[in-house]
């Protein structure tokens, strides 16, 4: 029963990737007696996957230009360097 | 460690705030490319929407212009930064309902998944602000435990209980749709 209650409080940590190898395989091996646990563990682990692999809202180049004008708009100086031309970021040495 | 990409960001952080203090008009800039792109995801995130996303972004560079005086050289500004935000979005959250579902956000893949998508999002938004806060900075914008804190101002076992919790409701919220998908 106790160990139950141990296990229980580690699916936390195991569906969040923060528990050790050892614990991880321990927890998976009590899993397969404990069909409530093995739920617990499948379907919170779920969760965080999906959550972390949710698409990130795009900041697209409209975006990043209609937040420097309202910057500018409300008065504030901002200038933004245009990143350098590719072919002009490394010196290479010439052959010959 | 740090990856390669945020040790660059830091080094180019510590070169803009630098100039910054010295009153360099390009500061802000230097700083806007750096994380205005976080910033924005961060305020869509809390949000919902493009439009208020970019109002928040705007005015969250403009408060650190009006806030200098509070700047900190010690490596605390993507904090700060995100701190700010967050205050202008709750702001703006009272002022009104947001968190529809944006009619822009990319949903990508195949039915089930946008289907799935869409109910996370909803179920997002239904959740009470002190469990949805932690899942956007933690699960979906990879922001570690210590700084997610931080930013939350509050410590780090808070922080984690909150998170826990807020799985768990958003899990229960899921039902279903998650029992499909696995």
């Amino acid at each position: 029963m106790k160990e139950q209650e141990f296990y229980k409080k580690l699916v936390d940590l195991y569906a969040g990737e923060e528990l050790a190898q050892e614990l991880k395989d321990e927890l998976e091996l009590a899993a397969f007696q404990d069909p409530d646990l093995s739920h617990d563990m499948q379907t919170l682990s779920a969760t965080v996957r999906t959550l972390r692999n949710m698409p990130r809202p795009e900041f697209t180049e409209e975006s990043f230009h209609r937040i420097l004008m309202k910057m500018q708009t409300r008065g504030l100086e901002v200038e933004v360097k245009a990143p350098t031309p590719a072919h002009l970021q490394l010196r290479l040495p010439m052959n010959g | 460690m740090m990856s390669g990409e945020s040790q660059h960001d830091s080094l180019a952080e510590k070169r803009w705030l630098q100039a910054l203090a010295k009153g360099d008009p390009e500061a802000v800039g230097g700083l806007y490319t750096i994380y205005g792109d976080r910033i924005f995801r961060y305020a869509f995130r809390m949000l919902g929407n493009r439009s208020d996303a970019e109002d928040v972004t705007a005015e969250t560079f403009l408060r650190v212009m009006r806030r200098l005086n509070e700047l900190r050289a010690d490596g605390a500004f993507r904090t700060w930064l995100f701190r700010i935000t967050r205050n202008l979005c709750i702001d703006r959250m009272r002022q009104h309902k947001l968190m529809e579902l944006p009619a822009d956000h990319a949903y990508g893949g195949s039915m089930e998944k946008t289907t799935l998508r869409i109910t996370v999002h909803q179920a997002l938004s239904e959740l009470q602000p002190e469990y949805r806060e932690p899942l956007i900075l933690c699960d979906l914008e990879d922001i570690s435990a210590k700084e997610a804190a931080e930013i939350l101002n509050i410590s780090v076992p808070a922080l984690k209980s909150r998170l826990y919790r807020g799985r768990r409701a958003l899990r229960d919220k899921l039902g279903g749709s998650l029992e499909k998908a696995l």
